[in-house]
């Protein structure tokens, strides 16, 4: 085939051209086969190169393209975007990575580096020549989005969706809304409490008609994909008429004989089988915890709301995109790790923000009076390898040491403790007369605004100690009392010990460790083990699996703000999915030559997305692929045996013919 | 006086091309909005274009801001106005504002340039060039920068001497010394601000010696030294030219500080001080850097991981504030710190010092509305009435706020910001 190709070769300020000769690399292709025009430009991706290259595709008349600038994942869509304004199929248009795979890798060999760049554009320019225009895939997309988690995010997302004209279905496990932020009752940098917030949010969901509230309920399949999602939803029964009279509901509670852990506490108190978390919350009715429940009927003796008659259901939502809000779960201290299990008065950040909600006119727990707090700042985040801390732990019949090892995975920063005990403590010391606070940091870290908070801590005489790195503070028992010691930074290394009546453990935000979530969505995750994002700053609520956006602290540890801006992030991102009610997908996918294809299965196994499937095709059986689910990631290629099947885009004849390109000149 | 005068309506005007305006921008043109968007300089891009590379990646920032800018430049549903400013906007009722913007005359028509550089070249005037932080010349005919959008020419009128060879040297004859304000009336359904903020001025702490020692730098320079567009193609301290090998970072410049009215942390300069502690430990293999700090605040995600990687590759951390900075004759520095590990006051030699600078707000947002619309908090950035639930909320139903016009953060929570606002102006404009 005859064609008229220009090839446009990127220094990228000096990210290639420090490394590669770009000016070489024109002069070796320019008279290739087919090449119309060579240029090299400063920034391919600038406004003005775009414009200088739609006008050279109309005044030449090019039928292909070729540029050589960076990874493909930042300017794939850029380049094809130029084509189609210029009147080309943007399937006539070939990239070439020589930033990642050439200047970047191989900087210490600038004349390897150079040669390398030649090949590598050289074989894209052999692949454009055999490049044939295509059209895109259009598939409907239902106008409906599924939230994951019904936090402040999911909350959030679905009143935001809701109000852009979008139905809404939201997903909550749990059997109240609120996630977290209704177990927090004091929220930094504002007056409100957690609960008010919940209920705030609960009554903008309750008034708008097109958001449906799932609680109890759990994702338990989900099939489809983009624009057509199908969740199977399991939803758990409250065991309690919707229209219950609520002063026989708490004579109910009072009756249950059963006492467990009760979760929303941190387990620092007991609850009824039969519960609300507090009253008010919502939804506004309790729950029978049928797990922990022993049919023993006292509770239905004095309220006639109760149906233990109820089933368990599974519901069907169908959706063009799924907002993942599944929050995350806050770092439990292992038995033992600065006393945490090991001595009654040490607690985690989130139990305490519970026990000064729970208590009134004085700080107790435990039944005793709580006067001097120590904080210990970063359990659970920032740690280190294993060995590059000291273990401590050492016990006599008086004196008893506990661990103070740093070592774990959790190498980030939580980013919302220093603030959040910072403000904690701020409130306790309003609230309860003769409280002392010291703090045994790792460096403080209230960022931005949130520095006030620690100023005004400074002021109100809180005490700031610092461990050195690799020497945490250590919590030790002796004659039933209980001290924490530091040798303090601050103090040029001083050996400081405090009488501690409550000892909290600053702990960070962990991912949620029941994860079967992830695994039906194949969400992948980050070296955090948070979910990730496509691109931290590109694509930052988007993932791999498309459709599937993400947004709060699921994503990585976030205060409220933060989660909200990701939240209503995500749900834009969400609606742009459903919102034409017709999708474009890449029509780079793989196609199966009915004729040869034999049916082995081979390729439907070899498939990670589920995208194989067997038909019949005039009474033979055959493979046929999904073109919505398809990604064309190739794998079911090499696996057919009969070579029944191509890439679109990437034929086993444009391989060669690349393959070819490539090894040119080399002996 | 405005010459012409133009009325258009949008959905939404956004204040503001940097990257936080133009996420919300295309945001809301994606999904079908008609978006004007205000920019004060010469281009949009705001200072994240200007940036060597974005911390805990070490992405290009070019390379990841300029596609944004040509989709953003090229939307058919977002129309840019550059060199313009937002003087007055009034609330007349939901879904209802007047907006009164003054495009300032560039000199030179935007549609005819073709960016040949020539009038650059003729021009004789040469003064400092603000986008490489005065640290080499411009021309008073000028790009504003290579990969500037639009990448058209201006003409600085102030320091223009009308000579007019530019004139003669433009091909397309686009130069217009005739041009003059124009005035655009605007209807809008709702706005966005999205102003940014201005670096802290170090000018304002003598002790440190900026602007007199010619070897402190801030750290915007440094990020200019370090970009691929950078002005010396390699880092020089600008003294004399040589190639720095003790270098010094001093951390919470203008943050932190009662006295000089900033009690707050500018959230950013503790990481891109790492991030260019790193690139300099590339760029410079031989160089020692040292970075002087209160408290390291590697809070988001990859960020402690990254800190941890600068320790790895041997940047020095010194937990220690900087008391002050004196010259030597060889314009080396003297830097006296209080070193807290040791509890004493020490002093070290370096032969380059960078200003960490922080983040102050953007003193425009003040003049948009009548006296007290629009309320600010006590830094003057704009304040967040509902912070928790809706944080780029307003005391201005339907003005929203995107990225650090609101307070400092850095690039990702910038653009999570933008897409709250984005979102939230969407539903308020639907919901009616």
């Amino acid at each position: 085939m005859n064609r008229k190709l220009g090839v446009y070769i990127c220094h990228c300020g000096g990210n290639i051209s420090d490394y590669v000769d770009v000016e070489k690399v024109k002069a070796a292709v320019e008279h290739d086969e087919g090449v119309f025009l060579a240029r090299t430009t400063m920034f391919a991706c600038s406004d003005a190169t775009q414009k200088e290259m739609v006008e050279d595709i109309n005044a030449n008349q090019l039928d292909g393209i070729v540029v050589a600038s960076c990874s493909p994942k930042l300017h794939l869509t850029t380049f094809r975007a130029v084509a189609e304004r210029a009147g080309l199929n943007k399937y006539n248009y070939v990239h070439a990575n020589i930033r990642e795979q050439v200047s970047w890798a191989h900087s210490d060999n600038k004349t390897g580096a150079t040669e390398k760049a030649i090949h590598l554009v050289k074989s894209a320019i052999a692949r454009v020549r055999l490049a044939e225009s295509l059209d895109p895939i259009t598939i409907p997309s239902r106008k409906a989005v599924a939230v994951i988690g019904a936090g402040i995010s999911g909350m959030r997302a679905a009143i935001e969706l809701a109000d852009m004209g979008c139905p809404v279905t939201l997903i909550e496990r749990e059997h109240f809304v609120g996630g977290r932020v209704a177990q927090w009752d004091l929220l930094f940098t504002t007056d409100q409490t957690g609960k008010e917030l919940v209920t705030r949010l609960y009554d903008d969901i309750a008034k708008r008609s097109n958001i449906r509230l799932l609680t109890g309920a759990e994702v338990i399949e989900n099939t489809g994909n983009i624009g057509d999602f199908t969740l199977k939803v399991k939803v758990t029964p409250r065991y309690i008429n919707e229209r219950c009279d609520e002063g026989n509901l708490q004579r109910a509670i009072d009756a249950c004989p059963v006492e467990v852990p009760d979760d929303f506490n941190f387990n620092i108190t007991t609850r009824k089988a039969i519960y609300h978390n507090f009253p008010s919350e919502y939804p506004q009715y309790p729950v029978i915890d049928i797990k922990n429940c022993t049919r023993c009927g006292e509770c239905e003796k004095v309220c006639g709301s109760i149906d233990f008659s109820q089933q368990e259901k599974t519901v069907e939502v169908k959706a063009g995109s799924v907002l993942m809000a599944t929050g995350f779960d806050p770092y439990n201290p292992s038995e033992g790790e600065f006393g945490y299990l090991q001595f009654d008065n040490v607690v985690t950040l989130p139990q305490f923000k519970r026990i000064i909600d729970m208590c009134e006119e004085k700080l107790t727990f435990r039944g005793k009076d709580i006067h001097n707090i120590a904080y210990i700042y970063c359990v659970g985040s920032r740690q280190v390898e294993a060995g590059a801390s000291s273990a401590g732990g050492s016990a006599t019949d008086r004196y008893e040491e506990a661990s103070r090892d740093i070592s774990g995975e959790n190498r980030y920063c939580s980013r919302y403790c220093c603030t959040s005990v910072i403000h904690s403590a701020i409130e306790t010391k309003k609230r309860f007369r003769a409280v002392n606070n010291y703090h045994f940091t790792r460096g403080i870290r209230t960022y931005g605004k949130q520095e006030l908070l620690y100023n005004e801590s400074l002021k109100m005489g809180d005490i700031y100690l610092q461990s050195y790195e690799n020497d945490p503070p250590s919590v030790i028992r002796e004659n039933g009392k209980t001290t924490v010691r530091i040798n303090d930074i601050m103090t040029a290394g001083k050996e400081i010990s405090v009488n501690a009546d409550l000892i909290v453990l600053v702990t960070g935000m962990v991912p949620r460790s029941d994860n079967r979530i992830a695994s039906l969505f194949k969400l992948p995750k980050g070296r955090d083990n948070f979910f990730n994002e496509i691109h931290m700053k590109l694509r930052p609520v988007e993932t791999v699996i498309d459709g599937v956006t993400i947004c709060g602290a699921c994503q990585g540890p976030k205060n409220i703000t933060e989660s909200v801006n990701s939240s209503l992030s995500a749900a834009t991102k969400s609606f742009s999915y459903v919102s034409k009610g017709e999708l474009e997908l890449e029509p780079i996918i793989a196609r199966v030559d009915a004729a040869l294809c034999t049916w082995c299965g081979k390729c439907m196994e070899a498939c990670p997305f589920d995208a194989v499937k067997k038909v019949v095709d005039g009474g033979k059986e055959i493979a046929a692929i999904n073109n919505s689910v398809c990604k064309g990631c190739g794998m079911c290629l090499p696996v057919c045996p009969v070579n029944a099947i191509d890439l679109v885009a990437y034929s086993d004849q444009e391989m060669e013919t690349m393959i070819n390109a490539l090894a040119e000149d080399i002996k | 006086m405005a010459e012409k005068i133009f009325k258009d309506s949008f959905d939404a005007l956004v204040i503001g091309g940097g990257i936080a305006g133009g996420e919300a921008a295309l945001n809301l043109a994606n999904n079908g909005f008609r978006v004007i968007l205000v920019e004060k300089d010469l281009s949009i891009g705001g200072k994240m274009i200007h940036l060597s590379k974005v911390f805990p990646t070490l992405d290009c920032s070019a390379c990841i801001t300029t596609p944004k800018v040509s989709e953003i430049s090229r939307h058919p549903s977002i129309t840019i106005l550059t060199g313009s400013e937002v003087k007055k906007i009034v609330k007349r009722g939901k879904n209802d504002f007047e907006a009164m913007v003054i495009k300032h005359p560039r000199y030179v028509r935007e549609e005819d340039c073709t960016g040949c550089q020539l009038c650059e070249q003729a021009c004789p005037v040469v003064v400092n060039d603000q986008y490489q932080y005065d640290m080499v010349g411009r021309k008073a005919a000028y790009i504003p920068f290579s990969i500037a959008s639009p990448r058209v020419a201006a003409i600085d009128i102030e320091n223009c001497t009308l000579c007019g060879a530019c004139e003669k040297a433009c091909p397309t004859k686009c130069i217009d010394f005739t041009q003059e304000a124009t005035e655009y009336q605007l209807s809008l359904r709702s706005v966005i601000i999205a102003t940014g903020f201005n670096l802290f001025d170090p000018l304002k702490i003598e002790r440190f010696g900026y602007g007199k020692m010619k070897n402190v730098i801030t750290s915007m320079q440094m990020e200019r030294l370090l970009a691929p567009t950078r002005p010396y193609n390699t880092v020089l301290r600008p003294g004399d030219g040589k190639m720095p090998c003790r270098l010094a970072y001093v951390l919470c410049t203008g943050s932190r500080d009662i006295t000089v009215g900033n009690p707050i942390c500018s959230q950013i300069c503790c990481m891109y001080s790492i991030k260019q502690a790193q690139l300099l430990m590339g760029a410079l293999p031989m160089a020692d850097v040292t970075i002087y700090y209160i408290n390291i605040r590697s809070f988001g995600k990859g960020f402690e991981e990254f800190y941890d990687q600068a320790k790895g590759m041997g940047v020095n951390f010194v937990k220690g504030k900087i008391g002050m900075i004196s010259e030597k004759e060889d314009g080396d520095l003297i830097l006296r710190y209080e070193d807290i590990n040791d509890n004493v006051v020490k002093e070290a030699s370096h032969d380059m010092v960078i200003l960490s600078v922080g983040v102050v707000s953007n003193p425009d947002n003040a003049a948009f509305f009548d006296s007290g619309q629009l309320r600010l908090d006590p830094f003057e950035f704009v304040c967040q009435t509902d912070l928790l639930a809706s944080p780029a909320r307003t005391s201005i139903g339907g003005v929203f706020v995107a990225g650090t016009a609101s307070g400092p953060m850095d690039i990702p929570d910038s653009i999570l910001s933008a897409g709250a606002a984005s979102s939230e102006a969407m539903s308020y404009i639907i919901r009616k």
